[in-house]
């Protein structure tokens, strides 16, 4: 039956929407594991090198006991030093480990059932709800709904409160015009933004050098000009374009060019580039680039999991009748797609596609053009106790003679 | 998925940074061991011995650490390969984002699922929070009219449903579009009560349902909703049951003598609408003492009864309210998930092909959902299989038939046309547009 088959879990199709649960800890893993190789490598060098030197010294007289005794110190500073960070990359594993377990018993729920009218399903559903709206929330920067939400339904481990968090502060404070933040993270990530091409630290360098070039003062355009010999021009066959802007944008104080794109309503074109460089906008603009850039690397989907879901499903729910103008039923229906909640939202996508009819069994056409099926008007007929041989109109609440209704035949 | 699990089980918990820094602690004890010998002396001899010595095994020491490294790495090489088998990366459909832009409005559909779910310290701190970023704000929607001097929240509630009920009945089939979003704040205190009743009627507590039930009668009513009968017969077979049963006191108003007293006392308005159920419900008093064996039997059965008196009170609470009993949020993003593959079957072939993805009015490719999840008559038109629009409207012929307005257009000749399923043919003017 067609039914049976729309209603059955496809297992290894029905987890696209929470391929980011597993994947992002995972990515987190490796990133937590590259940092901490990397400061191992680089403690344990210097302490080798610094035990080296201070052997050979010491054997060849040329320094003192104390002297031993200082770069022993000097080691065993950088080894606490060491330990200190590797216990807290140790920790941070332990939580993501922690985090992929439960993300995987959590998922390996659905593998015991086997069709959606399962309860069971109904209420892994639920919970698969409660994630997208988290991860909506964290997304959208409404963090403490998103932390509320998530320990009312005790799953932290299921859901990524710390990544979408630190994401948002560094996205804050590019709206709020500091580009520190965001290097400082470039710089944790420089290897992996290397790698997807990212031009994520040029632009925020761009933008450090344009800030300099709008206040003006000769210290600061001299300041300017080391800035972009230091991070733009080696760029140069990268982004000619912008490269060669930023020399540009020297000749282009801020003062005159709001001036004369004022005067010249755009005209000038020469001027219209510059403005773009000097305006404000261009901060949200490093902010999405910033975001889209995290998300890249940590193999989050661009858009929030809700949105891909709602997308899809408003699209498949709807019909034609959802939006139309006699759908008398609207409200007091229950399709979700007349709801009060979603039907505006669902104005944005396309209606289902069917290649053959749904109807109920026995269709009855009343004389006011409405046509239900036999058994719900027989039954509503009870229901209002109305005489014997009349119906009612689910709708309209007209009442007719039974011997008025004409059959109808859906082929 | 079990695979993975597995997996993931057998990982050596061996493989973990902490074992690097167990290694790293065994450096800062021979370092601190070193330092204690030189100290100890301060004599350039032991201090070049001392480190010469040193040399060796604090090498060994560090290249315990790397390795220890390298087997973490890979543990984590292993997980990442059991993650690609058990859960393929296919990237999902992000290019065309219909909902953006759309954030106040699924910001007050967010809203109102967490309203309805009854978690409303949530929903608070998510409309303070919406409400705090002016840009975010929710959508702006007119607020109801609420007679604040009544003071009394079922009383208020009440002249909503006679207003609603009104504006239903004088406007006919079209709502006021202003009725429905209804104020937080209000529908906090709505669900509040829903949730109350609903607390009361799971310890098998009848009366503030009847009670609701009764305030909006008229409401339920023109719904063609029972409910109100449904609680008070309930009621009538929780009393027959008696103390045994029901665990209320063993007076006058409980067990059978009780439950007749309530018929008497409430059934009088059901009368006329459901005679013969009351009938039925009295003339059991004659089988009491062996019920089971009775043609009653399957009135009085009661065990599933308040769960299914619980979900139908939900379901006329909310429809009241003019909304659903299940959240729509819900239905939407399991629906979504049930219909994703397709679309990205669909959007991956689109991409291979070149062709792009063209938002027209309808999918290209079918969706198909649950039973559960249809909610509406489709008709397509069984000659150019299209579905029937309001522009492109379902079109009876005298037969019987139903074809699509367009086909219909195209199938006359002149102002006759022949039914392509049955012998017969008609006149285009006997056709006549039917709403299913």
């Amino acid at each position: 039956m067609a039914d049976f088959e729309a209603a059955k879990i496809v297992h290894e199709n029905h987890l696209l929407l929470d391929q980011p649960l597993l994947r992002l800890p995972y990515e987190l893993l490796r990133k937590n594991f590259r940092s901490a190789h990397w400061t191992v490598e680089k403690e344990s060098t210097q302490v080798k090198t610094l035990l080296k030197d201070s052997a050979t010294a010491s054997l060849n007289g040329r320094s003192s006991p104390e002297d031993v005794l200082k770069s022993l110190d000097t080691m065993l500073a950088k080894m606490r030093g060491l330990k200190r960070k590797l216990s807290s990359y140790a920790d941070e594993e332990a939580r993501l480990y922690r985090q992929v377990g439960a993300r995987v018993s959590h998922l390996s729920e659905l593998s015991g059932m086997h069709t959606v009218d399962d309860v069971r399903y109904q209420e892994w559903s639920r919970q698969r709800l409660d994630r997208l709206l988290v991860d909506y929330l964290l997304r959208h920067g409404y963090s403490a709904s998103a932390v509320a939400m998530a320990d009312k339904k005790a799953m932290r481990d299921l859901v990524d409160i710390e990544t979408f968090m630190s994401m948002n502060k560094i996205r804050k404070s590019l709206e709020d015009g500091s580009v520190a933040e965001a290097l400082a993270w470039c710089n944790e990530n420089k290897k992996e933004l290397r790698k997807m091409d990212s031009n994520l630290e040029f632009m925020l360098r761009y933008q450090q050098y344009i800030e300099l070039v709008r206040a003006q003062t000769t210290d600061k355009l001299v300041e300017a000009i080391t800035h972009a010999k230091k991070y733009l021009i080696p760029y140069k066959d990268t982004y000619p374009r912008e490269v060669h802007q930023a020399a540009g944008l020297l000749a282009f104080p801020p003062d005159r060019v709001a001036r004369e794109t004022s005067v010249s309503n755009g005209f000038l074109s020469v001027y219209v580039p510059y403005a773009a460089l000097y305006s404000p906008d261009r901060w949200k603009e490093l902010a999405d680039l910033f975001v889209h850039t995290h998300n890249g690397l940590l193999a989050l989907p661009a858009s929030p999991l809700l949105h891909i879901a709602l997308s899809s499903g408003l699209s498949a729910l709807k019909t034609p009748a959802c939006h139309g103008s006699h759908s008398a039923a609207k409200g007091s229906s229950v399709c979700p797609v007349c709801s009060t909640e979603l039907n505006e939202l669902a104005r944005a996508v396309p209606y289902a596609h069917h290649s053959k009819s749904h109807v109920e069994h026995d269709l009855l056409l009343l004389p006011n053009g409405r046509v239900y099926g036999k058994a719900k008007l027989e039954d509503y007929a009870a229901k209002s106790g109305l005489p014997a041989d009349n119906v009612k109109d689910l709708v309209t609440g007209d009442v007719y003679p039974q011997d008025k209704l004409k059959k109808v035949f859906i082929t | 998925m079990e695979v993975l699990q597995n997996d993931l089980r057998s990982l050596n918990q061996a493989s973990r940074l902490t074992s690097a820094v167990k290694d790293v602690d065994l450096i800062i004890a021979e370092l601190t061991a070193a330092r204690e010998q030189v100290a100890a002396t301060l004599d350039t001899h032991t201090a070049s011995l001392t480190m010469t010595k040193l040399q060796n095994p604090l090498k060994e020491r560090f290249e315990a650490v790397n390795k220890d490294l390298a087997n973490v790495s890979k543990a984590q090489k292993k997980l990442g390969k059991s993650l690609d088998k058990a859960l393929p990366p296919k990237p999902l459909p992000t290019e065309h984002d219909a909902m953006e832009d759309r954030t106040a409005l699924i910001n007050r559909a967010i809203a109102m699922h967490l309203l309805r779910e009854g978690e409303f310290e949530v929903a608070s701190t998510f409309i303070t929070e919406t409400q705090d970023n002016p840009s975010l704000d929710l959508s702006p929607h007119s607020p109801i009219p609420i007679p604040t001097d009544t003071g009394d929240a079922d009383q208020s509630m009440s002249d909503i449903d006679d207003e609603m009920s009104h504006s239903m009945s004088t406007t006919g089939t079209t709502r006021h579009p202003d009725l429905l979003p209804l104020q937080s704040q209000e529908l906090q205190e709505k669900f509040t009560d829903m949730y109350r009743i609903l607390q009361d009627l799971r310890s098998h507590n009848l009366m503030p349902a009847i009670e609701w039930a009764r305030q909006n009668s008229e409401a339920l009513e023109a719904r063609g909703s029972n409910f109100e009968f449904e609680l008070s017969k309930l009621q009538y077979v929780w009393l027959f049951k008696g103390p045994a049963t029901n665990n209320l006191p063993d007076d006058a108003r409980n067990g059978r003598s009780g439950a007749l007293s309530y018929a008497r006392a409430n059934f009088g308005r059901f009368q006329a609408r459901h005679l013969r159920e009351i009938q039925q419900l009295a003339s059991a008093m004659v089988y009491a003492p062996n019920l089971a064996d009775s043609p009653y039997a399957a009135v009085f059965a009661s065990d599933t009864a308040f769960s299914d008196v619980a979900a139908s009170f939900t379901r006329e609470f909310c429809s009241l309210l003019g909304l659903s009993a299940e959240s729509p949020l819900y239905v939407a993003a399991t629906a979504g998930a049930l219909a994703l593959p397709r679309l990205l079957k669909y959007t991956s072939a689109a991409r291979a092909k070149g062709t792009a993805w063209t938002t027209a009015d309808e999918l290209a490719f079918e969706t198909p959902l649950p039973q559960r999840m249809v909610y509406h008559s489709i008709f397509v038109c069984p000659v150019s299989k299209e579905q029937t629009t309001e522009a492109n409207p379902p079109m009876m012929i005298p037969c019987g038939h139903v074809l699509a307005k367009e086909t219909l257009t195209k199938l006359c000749k002149g102002t006759r046309f022949k039914c392509p399923y049955c012998p017969s043919d008609g006149n285009i003017k006997d056709a006549r547009q039917i709403i299913l």
